[in-house]
C-alpha cells in the first residue's frame, strides 16, 4: 500500500564510484605505510600486518584502504612531535575532574608537560590499569589505582618505588602525608602509590530529623544503637537509614565488610604465612553480621536497596528521604555544599561499632608509576605536583566550590589550613576523627591473610569473591533469595580461593 | 575409471579437470578477501583462547602461565555458577527473540495499515533500536523503572498502584523488557518488509472470495512472513545471545548473570583466570554451533538456494 | 498489540480504522517516551534530574555545554565524534567492499561448500567478545595497534562482515537469473557485472545492510574502551566518561548520551524507507 518505488540506484552507483575512488586514493597513500608497517613490526605482529598484505594481494577492490586509513590514523596522532607528554589514567569522580581542568593552567604552563587525562567508571578504569601494569601494556606514565591494589602491585614489583623519588624532593614533604594512609599505600617500607584523595566512612544523620523523633545519636555509636535509631525514625516519607545494597566488592562489599569485621566475623583464616586460609563465610559471625545488615536495610532501609550504592544514597539523602546514610567521608563535602538542600543540617558520628573498638573504612584513590612506563621522572614531576600541599592550595583558590571542595583526607597541612577549616568547618574534624580511627592494621578480631585493609581483604582473589558473593547478598536485599542459599554458594566461591 | 581408457581420453578429462579447477577458483576469487579477513582477524584470537583453555593462567594474583590439559573444562562440569548463566543465558535470549519478534510483528502490522502520520510513526518506533546499549540500559534503570524516581513508579503510584522494585525483583525480566524495547523495531523493520512485499492482488482476491480477516492473516500473510520472521530469528538469536551491557548496567549481574557476563567476571571483572575463561567461552562456541546447525536445519528457508555448484 | 486482530472488518471499517490509528499513536508514543525523557533530561540541572519526575522545570543548556567544553587533555566530543565518524565509515567501506565480491561467490556463482562457508562467517559471531579480548589485546599491543584507529577499523570490519555478507547474499538471490546470463554471455568481467547489472537492482539492500554496520559499530563500546583508552577512542567512551562514582550524572548522562545517539538517529530517520525496502529484498524463498 504505501509502496512508494523512487528509483534510486542511480545516485547509488555514483556513491559507489566515488568510494571506489576514494578506495584507490588511499590504496595508494597505503603503499607507503604499510612497508613502514612491515619494518617497524616485529615477528609476532601476526594478525593485523599479514591481513593487510594478505588483502592487497588477493583483493583488488578497496581492502587496500585498510592500510591508508592507518596512515591518515598514524600521523593524526603522533604528529605532535617532541613536546614531554605523558598519559594518565584517572577515575571519573568530581574531584578528579577539578585537576583535569585546572592542569594546563596550573602544572602544563609551568612545566610545559603536556597531560593526557584518560577518564573512566571505576569499573572500566580497574579492568584496563591492572591488565595494563600487569600484563605490560606500557600504555599510561601514572595510573590512579586504590588502596586495594597499591601494596599487592607493590609488592609483585609492578610499580615504582616513590619513596626513591620523594626522598631527594623536599618539597613533597611526604611526611604531611596521614601516616594510615600511606601505611596503607605501601609495602615493605616503600611507597607505591601517593594518595590523591582518601576516605574513611561514618554516619551521617539528619539532626532535626533526629531531634523532632526525639534522638539522640552518641558521637562513637554501635550498630545495635544506630539500628535502634534508624527502626524509630523510619516512615513512610523518609527511611531512617541508607546503606549500600548494590552488587560488587567496592560497594556492598566495602559497606558490609566492615559490618563483617566488627561483628567478629571475616572472609577467611589466615595461614600462618598470611596466605588464604579455610573460608569463613559458613560461620556463625558472618551469617549474624549479614542478617543484621539485611534486616536493617529491609525493616528501615531505603527503598530499593539492592541496587542502590554511593549516589544513590547521596539523592535520597539531599532529598530528605533518608533521615540518616552510612558511607564514605567524602559525602559530607557534597551535603554540604552550597547547592545541597540539606545543606546546615548534618551531623556526623564515627562508623558504628559492636565487637571492635573503631570500624571505618580506609580508601584513597591514588596515583602510581608503573614500573613499565616510558618516562617515570616525567611522571613524577607530574604525579607530585598532583598530590601535592601545593595543588590543595592552589586548587582552593581556583575551584568553582572553593576550599570545601578540594581533595580531603590525604594531608595534615589541608586540616590545619584557616582556609579550610573555615569552609568545612561542619565536617573537617568528624572527618579526621574518622581518618585516624580506621583500623587498617587490625580492623576485625581474627588475623586476616594477604596485606592490611578493612572493608576488604588485602589478596587479590578479594576482588572475585567480593562482587561474586555480593552479588547474591545483593538477591537476599531484593528478597530473591533465601540466606541460607547464598551463604551456602558464597562459602562455595570462597572456598575456591583457599589454600 | 581414468586407468582403462585410452590416452586422448585421458588427456580430454585431465583438460576438463584443468578447466573445472580454473573455473572453482574464477568463483573462489572474489570470495578470498572476505574469508582471508576473517580468517585472520577471528580465527587467530580464537586458536590463542583454545592455547589458554588448556592452561592454568591468572594474572591477578599473578602466576606463571602452566599447561594443565583438560582440567579447565572439568571444571566446567561441576561449576553450578555456569550452569546457572547457562540457564540465564538460553532464559534471556529465547524469551527477548521471542518477544521482540512477537511485538515487532504487532507493530508492524498496525503501521502497514494506513494511519495518519505513518511515516513519523515508523520514525518513533525505529529509535530505540538506535540507542547504546549502555545508554538504554541506564534511561531504563534509573529513570523509567527505579522505584523511587522512575516514571513507571511513579505512574503506578497516581493510578493506586504499590511501587515496585522491578530491577531488584525481577531482574532477569527487566532486561528482557529493555532488550525487547530495543530490538522490537528491528523486528518491525523487517516484518514490514515482507508485509510490503506481498502480493496485494491475491490480497484482494481473497477478500472478494469472502475471507476474513483472520483467515487471510493467518493463512496468507504469515506464510508469506515466514521467511521474514526467520531472518529476523536468526539476527536477533546471533546478537541476543551475546548481551553484555544490559546486564552490566542494570544488575551488576545480580540475579541475571548469562554466559558473557559469567565469563568476562572470570577474566577481566575480577577473576583474571583467562585460563577457565577461555575454556568457558570456547565451550559456548561448541554449543553455539551445534544449536545454530540444527536452528539453521530448522528455518529451512535461510540455507536454501540455486545449487549451481 | 496482540498481532491476530489487526485486520479491519469490512462492516464496521471505518470507526475499527479509526481507533486502531489511535492505538496506534498511543502504543507508538508508548514506546518512544524513554527517548523522549532521556532528551528531556539532558535539558535540566542535576536536581531537577535526580527527584521525582518532573515534566515542567527551566530548561537549560548548560548540560549540554558542559560536555562538549573542550578541555586541554581530555577526550573532548570533536575528538571522538571524529574518531567514531572515521572509525565507522572506513569499516564500513571495506566491509561493503569485501562483502560484496563474497555474496556473489556465495550466491551467483557460488564456489561449492558455500553453506559452510556462509556458516562459518556466521559462526565468528558465537565467541563472546570479552573471551577474546586478551588475545586480541595482546596482538594489538604488540603490533603497535593499540590506540590507533586502525585497530578499531580492522576489528569493526570483522564484527560486521558476516552480517553483511549473510544479508547481500540473500539480496543477490533475488537478482532474476537471466540478466546475469546475458551479462556473462557478452563477456563481462566479474567486476563490471557486479556494477553494471547487480548493484543497481539491490542498491536499497546494500543501503540497509551498510546502514545496519553503521549502526552496530557507532555503539560499540567495549572493544573501543579495551583496545583505545589513551587515543583514538569512539563516542561510546566518551559518553561513559560522564558517569561518575562519587557525584550525580544523571542530567549530564543523558545531554551526552542525546548528542552520541543524533547522528546514527538521524541516519536511521532519513533512511528507513530505503531499509525496508531493502530488507524486503531479502525474501529468502
Amino acid at each position: 500500500m504505501t509502496r512508494s518505488d523512487r528509483q534510486g540506484p542511480g545516485a547509488w552507483i555514483k556513491l559507489l564510484s566515488l568510494l571506489a575512488a576514494l578506495a584507490v586514493v588511499a590504496a595508494a597513500c597505503g603503499s607507503s605505510a604499510s612497508s613502514d608497517d612491515g619494518a617497524s613490526g616485529d615477528s609476532s605482529d601476526d594478525s593485523a600486518q599479514d591481513d593487510g598484505s594478505g588483502d592487497d594481494g588477493s583483493g583488488d577492490d578497496g581492502s587496500g584502504d585498510d592500510d591508508g586509513s592507518g596512515d591518515d590514523d598514524g600521523s593524526g596522532d603522533d604528529g605532535s612531535g617532541e613536546a614531554r607528554s605523558i598519559n594518565v589514567a584517572i577515575v571519573g569522580n568530581p574531584q578528579m575532574e577539578d585537576i583535569a581542568a585546572l592542569t594546563p593552567e596550573l602544572f602544563t604552563a609551568d612545566t610545559g608537560i603536556e597531560v593526557n587525562y584518560t577518564f573512566l567508571e571505576e569499573q572500566t578504569l580497574r579492568e584496563i590499569v591492572t591488565r595494563d601494569v600487569a600484563a605490560g601494556g606500557d600504555q599510561f606514565d601514572v595510573v590512579m589505582i586504590g588502596m586495594f591494589e597499591a601494596p599487592q602491585f607493590g609488592a609483585e614489583g609492578l610499580l615504582v618505588d616513590l619513596n626513591t623519588y620523594a626522598a631527594g624532593d623536599a618539597d613533597y614533604n611526604v611526611d604531611d602525608i596521614f601516616p594510615a594512609v600511606r601505611g596503607g599505600l605501601s609495602y615493605e617500607g616503600g611507597l607505591y602509590a601517593a594518595p590523591f584523595y582518601a576516605e574513611s566512612s561514618f554516619v551521617m544523620y539528619r539532626e532535626d530529623l533526629l531531634e523532632a523523633a526525639g534522638q539522640t545519636m552518641p558521637d562513637a555509636p554501635t550498630w545495635d544503637e544506630v539500628a535502634a535509631i534508624a527502626r524509630a525514625i523510619d516512615s513512610d516519607e523518609t527511611a531512617g537509614i541508607c546503606l549500600r545494597g548494590k552488587p560488587g566488592w567496592g560497594d556492598l562489599g566495602a559497606a558490609f565488610t566492615t559490618v563483617l569485621n566488627t561483628f567478629g566475623g571475616t572472609w577467611w583464616e589466615a595461614n600462618p604465612d598470611g596466605s588464604i586460609g579455610e573460608a569463613q563465610v559458613d560461620q556463625p559471625e558472618f551469617r549474624e553480621a549479614l542478617e543484621f545488615y539485611v534486616n536493617l536495610v529491609n525493616d528501615a532501609g531505603e527503598d530499593d536497596a539492592a541496587n542502590s550504592s554511593f549516589v544513590e544514597c547521596l539523592n535520597l539523602y539531599q532529598e530528605g528521604k533518608v533521615a540518616m546514610w552510612y558511607d564514605a567521608t567524602v559525602a559530607a563535602g557534597l551535603l554540604e555544599a552550597n547547592d545541597s538542600a540539606v545543606k546546615g543540617l548534618n551531623n556526623f558520628a564515627l562508623a558504628p561499632t559492636k565487637e571492635t573498638d573503631a570500624s571505618g573504612w580506609l580508601w584513597a584513590w591514588s596515583l602510581a608509576i608503573p614500573q613499565n612506563s616510558p618516562d617515570p621522572d616525567t611522571a613524577w614531576e607530574y604525579l607530585s605536583w598532583a598530590t601535592s600541599a601545593e595543588y590543595i592550595a592552589a586548587a582552593g583558590e581556583a575551584l568553582d566550590g572553593g576550599w570545601a571542595a578540594v581533595p580531603p583526607g590525604t594531608r595534615a597541612s589541608t586540616y590545619d589550613n584557616p582556609n579550610y577549616q573555615a569552609a568545612a568547618e561542619a565536617f573537617a574534624q568528624k572527618t579526621l576523627d574518622a581518618m585516624n580511627a580506621a583500623p587498617i592494621d587490625n580492623p576485625g578480631t581474627t588475623p586476616r591473610p594477604g596485606l592490611p585493609g578493612v572493608q576488604y581483604v588485602g589478596v587479590p582473589e578479594f576482588q572475585d569473591v567480593g562482587t561474586r558473593c555480593t552479588e547474591l547478598f545483593s538477591s537476599v536485599i531484593a528478597g530473591n533469595m533465601s540466606i541460607d542459599d547464598a551463604l551456602s554458594d558464597c562459602q562455595d566461591i570462597a572456598s575456591q580461593a583457599s589454600s | 575409471m581414468a586407468t582403462t581408457t585410452p590416452t586422448d581420453v585421458i588427456d580430454r578429462s585431465e583438460e576438463i579437470r584443468r578447466i573445472q579447477r580454473k573455473e572453482k577458483w574464477r568463483r573462489r576469487i572474489p570470495l578470498l578477501p572476505a574469508l582471508l579477513f576473517t580468517i585472520v582477524v577471528t580465527q587467530i584470537p580464537f586458536l590463542f583462547s583454545l592455547y589458554y583453555s588448556v592452561t592454568e593462567w591468572t594474572i591477578r594474583p599473578a602466576r606463571p602461565r602452566t599447561f594443565n590439559g583438560l582440567s579447565n573444562y572439568a571444571e566446567l562440569v561441576t561449576n553450578k555458577f555456569f550452569r546457572d548463566a547457562l540457564l540465564t543465558s538460553v532464559l534471556m535470549t529465547v524469551s527477548s527473540v521471542l518477544l521482540s519478534l512477537l511485538v515487532g510483528t504487532g507493530l508492524a502490522l498496525l503501521l502497514d495499515r494506513k494511519v495518519f502520520g505513518q511515516g513519523f510513526l515508523r520514525t518513533l518506533l525505529i529509535t530505540p533500536f538506535l540507542i547504546m546499549p549502555v545508554v538504554a540500559s541506564q534511561v531504563w534503570s534509573s529513570q523509567m523503572l527505579s522505584r523511587t524516581f522512575g516514571v513507571v513508579n511513579w505512574l503506578l503510584e497516581t493510578v493506586g498502584v504499590d511501587r515496585i522494585e522491578f530491577v531488584s525483583r525481577y531482574p532477569l525480566w527487566s532486561i528482557v523488557l529493555v532488550l525487547v524495547w530495543q530490538w522490537s523495531p528491528f523486528m518491525m523493520l523487517i516484518v514490514l518488509a515482507g508485509l510490503q512485499g506481498q502480493d496485494a492482488s491475491v490480497l484482494e482476491a481473497a477478500r472478494v472470495d469472502g475471507a476474513t480477516s483472520r483467515g487471510i492473516f493467518f493463512q496468507i500473510t504469515l506464510p508469506q512472513l515466514r521467511p521474514y520472521l526467520e531472518l529476523g530469528l536468526l539476527l536477533g538469536s546471533i546478537y541476543l545471545i551475546q548481551v553484555f551491557d544490559h546486564v552490566e548496567v542494570m544488575t551488576g549481574g545480580r540475579g541475571a548473570a548469562n554466559v558473557p557476563y559469567f565469563v568476562y567476571q572470570r577474566s577481566i571483572g575480577g577473576g583474571w583466570s583467562f585460563g577457565q575463561a577461555s575454556a568457558f567461552s570456547i565451550v559456548v562456541v561448541v554449543f553455539s554451533i551445534i544449536i545454530a546447525t540444527f536452528g539453521l536445519r530448522v528455518l529451512s528457508g535461510l540455507l536454501e538456494g540455486e545449487e549451481a555448484a | 498489540m496482540s498481532g491476530g486482530n489487526t485486520g479491519p472488518v469490512v462492516g464496521a471499517r471505518g470507526l475499527g480504522s479509526f481507533l486502531l490509528g489511535i492505538a496506534t499513536w498511543i502504543i507508538t508514543l508508548l514506546f518512544f517516551f524513554p527517548v523522549f525523557w532521556m532528551v528531556l533530561n539532558g535539558f535540566k540541572e542535576e536536581v531537577d534530574a535526580n527527584t521525582d519526575p518532573k515534566l515542567f522545570f527551566d530548561p537549560t543548556l548548560d548540560r549540554f555545554s558542559e560536555v562538549t567544553e573542550d578541555t586541554t587533555g581530555l577526550l573532548s566530543f570533536s575528538e571522538a565524534f571524529a574518531n567514531s565518524f572515521w572509525s565507522v565509515l572506513i569499516s564500513t567501506i571495506v566491509v561493503m567492499a569485501m562483502a560484496i565480491p563474497a555474496a556473489y561467490a556465495l550466491s551467483i556463482r557460488p564456489v561449492e561448500k558455500w553453506r559452510d562457508v556462509l556458516f562459518f562467517f556466521i559462526s565468528t559471531k558465537f565467541l563472546p567478545i570479552v573471551a577474546a579480548i586478551l588475545p586480541l589485546w595482546i596482538i594489538a599491543r604488540d603490533a603497535g595497534l593499540l590506540n590507533t584507529r586502525l585497530v578499531l577499523i580492522i576489528l569493526y570490519t570483522a564484527m560486521n562482515l558476516p552480517l553483511a555478507v549473510w544479508m547481500l547474499r540473500s539480496f543477490f538471490n533475488e537478482v532474476p537469473k537471466e540478466l546475469i546470463e546475458a551479462a556473462s554471455i557478452d563477456g563481462a568481467k566479474i567486476s563490471s557485472q557486479i556494477r553494471s547489472v547487480i548493484l543497481p537492482i539491490v542498491a536499497p539492500g546494500l543501503a540497509a545492510t551498510a546502514l545496519l554496520c553503521v549502526i552496530f559499530a557507532w555503539n560499540e563500546f567495549f572493544l573501543a574502551v579495551q583496545l583505545n583508552p589513551v587515543d583514538g577512542t569512539t563516542v561510546p567512551v566518551w559518553v561513559q566518561s560522564n558517569v561518575s562514582s562519587r557525584g550525580n550524572f544523571l542530567a549530564k548522562l543523558s545531554a551526552a548520551s542525546t548528542l552520541a545517539t543524533l547522528p546514527v538517529v538521524l541516519a536511521g530517520w532519513v533512511a528507513q524507507k530505503r531499509m525496508i525496502r531493502g530488507l524486503a529484498m531479502g525474501a529468502i524463498k
